[in-house]
């Protein structure tokens, strides 16, 4: 008697390391958007407070672009849409749980852009700290780094005028 | 890394102290070239460096390990003269220091994995002041960013009963 999946059934469920990437390309996504509605208000598109925050963008798209590519969507299953927060499997599960999936949105609350950066970037480092501990150890070295550099942007971002 | 070929936590942690001994050497060069606010960052940073060879030393040893003895001389990766040579080695040092705390991350359980990738954001955020700009990522080797994609499923046991 042959054991295994059912050929004509529904697809098993995604890893848990698929659950945990998606949440981060999400996550990712929605700090890009952050830097990009920041980036596009009139006081900080001239000048170097521009051209750091434009590097930093860069460096967050290379991020994403290095998530995405571990990433595998198996035909079938519905890829997380770009830049939709609550998009993908994971948006609702306890993976994409943390500061980084409800961080501040764009113009949100009263402090300023460049403070929600800031809040945004440490959260961003903290939650995929949080994640790394459950993945495995390739993954988790692309989280720590990952994490490594949102941290640097922190330090970088107190250079900027708010 | 596969898991076939992570390290084990002892050997990671025996590395992090290497790379933390070879900063803690490194930065003793580089601050005879400091002055001003740069000779008191360095003195801060050595100060963590030696507070992280002790944390590691204690960490090895509770392993039931000896930690590796510190070199009584280390080959600088090129000459140090000035003030921009000085600030190089300082974020050369602080990048090695960052990979070797990645190589925690790959070996450790989920506290070890935690306290390395911790230490990896403050030696990237050191590196960062040295340098003068920020990396997409900090101590990854570039050839660790291939198309390396996770299994998109969960485990599914294949056999015959």
């Amino acid at each position: 008697m042959f054991a295994g999946p059912d050929p004509l059934g529904s697809a098993p469920p995604l890893a848990h390391d698929t659950v945990v990437l998606e949440a981060a390309i999400a996550a990712e996504q929605r700090l890009i958007a952050l830097y990009k509605s920041v980036l596009a208000g009139s006081r900080t598109q001239r000048g170097g407070d521009g051209t750091v925050l434009s590097s930093l963008l860069a460096q967050h798209q290379r991020h994403l672009a290095e998530l995405k590519s571990r990433l595998v969507i198996p035909p079938g299953v519905s890829a997380p849409a770009s830049g939709s927060p609550t998009s993908g499997p994971s948006a609702s599960g306890p993976s994409a749980s943390g500061p980084s999936a409800s961080g501040p949105s764009p113009g949100a609350g009263g402090a300023s852009p460049i403070t929600q950066l800031r809040v945004a970037e440490r959260a961003s480092a903290a939650t995929l700290v949080r994640q790394l501990a459950t993945v495995e150890p390739a993954l988790a070295q692309l989280f720590a780094s990952i994490a490594a550099s949102d941290a640097t942007h922190v330090t970088a971002l107190a250079s900027v005028g708010g | 890394m596969s898991p076939a070929q992570a390290p084990s936590a002892t050997s990671a942690l025996q590395a992090a102290l290497a790379a933390e001994d070879a900063a803690i050497y490194g930065y003793g060069v580089a601050g005879a070239h400091m002055a001003g606010t740069g000779h008191a960052v360095t003195e801060q940073y050595w100060t963590e460096h030696r507070q992280a060879r002790d944390t590691l030393t204690a960490m090895i040893t509770a392993l039931h390990a000896t930690p590796v003895a510190p070199s009584a001389f280390y080959d600088l990766p090129f000459a140090v003269g000035n003030t921009a040579t000085a600030r190089a080695l300082a974020a050369h040092l602080e990048d090695g220091v960052t990979a070797a705390y990645l190589g925690v991350v790959a070996a450790g359980d989920q506290r070890l994995r935690v306290f390395g990738a911790l230490a990896a954001q403050s030696a990237a955020v050191r590196a960062a002041y040295w340098r003068g700009s920020t990396e997409a990522f900090p101590g990854l080797p570039a050839l660790s960013l291939s198309h390396r994609p996770v299994r998109p499923f969960a485990n599914v046991t294949f056999g015959w009963m």
